[in-house]
């Protein structure tokens, strides 16, 4: 079909998909360590009044004061709890240590929202019996895996993993996106990867390129813009030192020619330091598609890059709304994509709810002894 | 950087230079751009370069008016001498220049900036959006690199110790002085103007009630991708 979509067919294409896969990247909350947890009041009381010390509850303090707790059993048995949560428990009721009473324990509310002899004082007026409160910690998210419910059960209390995610993407939408861009995802890098090399070989940029790509629902993605590095174009070459021209960067670029086919963009007048024109031969295939003239920035649209982009290139990708972002080598000194990695500035920026749009992400990884791997050489300390 | 340090002139010709960017501002507003408006000031040659938002006018996201200010910097004729400069000398001289800005910088200029050194950042309105000095991010120290797992960027409780010719210890290759504040009642007045227009031309008119211009100043800026 192109020599951007290669396939078996057209033999005549310069650019060799690079065999690979995907891994899912993970986000500033999954990469921090600690759990944040809940303080919860918690008690025992006979089977027979447990219901009815809930209903007590739900009267009291109606959705549970705003705090889900949909991820944690509400009542637990005794052998089903940390030993000592228990231990706590009888040390208090020990008055009345009846040796094999049988109890349920059960979680009564945050402790934020009402005071310890408050709470008692209701549930003893009702159950016409003392109650004595523990206080726990509880894990105050959802688990965002069926161990990390185990572990959390058997250190805090038990809890529930109903396959949802607090965290980061839904693993069901991260599976099925994941599904949709694999099989091409060798092929994208391959032109992201060529453009990079044309922009280094002519000496305009750093050996850096991406290409978006668009995909209707389901279907087969297209390419609708590339572009590489054009940093020292303008700039007297990378001799002159300096950053560059920073705005230069290859998806800085490629966003500008995206929103340049937009039908409502008002070109600029006066001469700019943006290179949003095509410049570097891949850039004009005429078999890059033209993106939808209707489009809003680049909403929805895939971005493959050959390097993780910088903090401003990653928010730029976050600004213009793109759906899905690819790439293949990390930036730790200088990436803004990437959450976690030793050393890494840890920004996460794929997918952070604060800055109002978040996408799904990945890394490539090619196949083969990454000691072979021919990448074109770029400083680690470049922003890309 | 605090301004409690400053001698009123130096404080009069802050508050000056913000007027000018407030003006961008005014004038981003007056064509249905998001008013958000920048110069570029050099101690020796004074206003170099002006922008404001055309993100409206390009539908490119990315078109800030510190993007705009930048490249008329490196493109537009400049007085005497630095009239034949290249884009690098005249990049150098970010090294010197301040930027004045009605808004807070948003993480991808925040990096912009520190990627061409820019010397130092006075703005107006914070913004809790998607701020990269210190609303969401803090890009102009050590480029907001995460120090604890918790998420606390570097640098947020710690006072800019510069000011007195002491090195600051962990001051990293970029890093730039930011003090904010400067103008940001107006600044905001003109955001909510913005709204309020903006929100006159939606095709389903909203309640009346949400479209009252409110001119009082709520303690925290409105988060706009400036
Ligand atoms: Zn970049
Ligand atoms: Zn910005």
């Amino acid at each position: 079909m192109s020599t951007l979509s290669t396939g078996p067919e057209h033999d005549a294409s310069p650019i060799i998909p690079i065999p690979g896969c995907l891994i899912p990247l993970k986000t500033t909350l999954e990469t921090r360590e600690e759990v944040k947890t809940l303080r919860v009041h918690v008690t025992a009381v006979r089977p027979q009044v447990a219901s009815g010390t809930l209903g007590l509850i739900r009267t009291l303090l109606p959705k549970d004061g705003g705090f889900d707790l949909q991820h944690l059993r509400r009542f637990a048995k005794p052998e089903t709890l940390p030993a000592s949560v228990v231990e706590e428990y009888t040390s208090l009721s020990s008055s009345r240590a009846e040796g094999g009473e049988r109890v349920i324990f059960l979680i009564l509310a945050a402790t934020s929202l009402i005071p310890s002899s408050a709470l008692a004082e209701s549930l003893e007026a009702h159950l016409e019996s003392k109650v004595p409160l523990v206080e726990i910690s509880v894990p105050l998210l959802a688990p965002t895996s069926a161990a990390q419910a185990v572990a959390w059960s058997n250190e805090y209390w038990p809890c529930v993993y109903k396959k949802s995610n607090p965290f980061g993407p839904h693993p069901s939408l991260v599976a099925r996106a994941q599904e949709e861009v694999e099989g091409g995802s060798g092929r994208w890098m391959g032109v992201a990867w060529e453009a990079a090399r044309q922009a280094a070989d002519e000496g305009v940029g750093e050996g850096v390129g991406v290409c978006v790509v668009e995909r209707k629902a389901g279907g087969e993605g297209r390419c609708v813009a590339v572009a590489g590095d054009l940093r020292w174009k303008g700039w007297g070459g990378r001799d002159q030192g300096g950053s560059g021209n920073v705005t230069a960067h290859a998806a800085m670029r490629a966003i500008g020619m995206i929103t340049n086919s937009l039908s409502q963009a008002i070109p600029s007048s006066t001469p700019t330091i943006f290179q949003t024109s095509q410049h570097l031969p891949l850039e004009s295939s005429p078999l890059i598609f033209p993106p939808d003239p209707d489009g809003y920035l680049c909403h929805d649209l895939e971005i493959y890059s050959t390097h993780e982009p910088c903090v401003m290139c990653s928010m730029a990708i976050v600004h213009s709304r793109f759906g899905r972002v690819v790439f293949e080598q990390r930036m730790r000194a200088t990436g803004g994509i990437c959450a976690d990695g030793e050393g890494g500035l840890g920004h996460g920026m794929w997918w952070r709810k604060e800055l109002n749009w978040t996408m799904l992400g990945w890394e490539f990884v090619r196949d083969g002894d990454p000691e072979t791997k021919r990448l074109i050489d770029v400083d680690e300390h470049l922003n890309a | 950087m605090s301004s409690r340090n400053m001698s009123s002139d130096e404080h009069a010709l802050h508050a000056t230079y913000m007027n000018e960017a407030l003006a961008m501002a005014s004038h981003a507003l007056s064509t249905s751009e998001t008013p958000v408006g920048c110069i570029l000031v050099h101690p020796l040659h004074s206003i170099l370069a002006r922008g404001l938002n055309a993100t409206n006018r390009t539908r490119n996201g990315t078109m800030h008016a510190e993007f705009i200010a930048i490249s008329s910097l490196l493109t537009s004729s400049l007085p005497g001498s630095l009239k034949t400069q290249t884009w690098k000398a005249r990049a150098d001289m970010l090294r010197e220049c301040t930027l004045y800005v009605t808004v807070e910088p948003c993480i991808m200029c925040a990096s912009l900036l520190r990627q061409f050194g820019i010397r130092r950042v006075f703005y107006g309105a914070s913004n809790e959006k998607f701020g990269g000095t210190g609303g969401v991010l803090d890009v102009h120290r050590g480029n907001g690199k995460m120090l604890s797992a918790l998420g606390t960027s570097s640098g947020r409780d710690e006072v800019s110790e510069g000011r007195d010719g002491e090195e600051e210890k962990e001051r990293e290759e970029g890093d730039y002085e930011v003090s904010g504040g400067w103008g940001r009642e107006e600044a905001i007045v003109l955001l909510r103007r913005f709204y309020v227009q903006e929100n006159g031309r939606a095709p389903e008119p909203r309640k009346k009630g949400e479209r009252v211009l409110r001119l009082d100043v709520a303690p925290l800026g409105e988060g706009v991708s400036s």
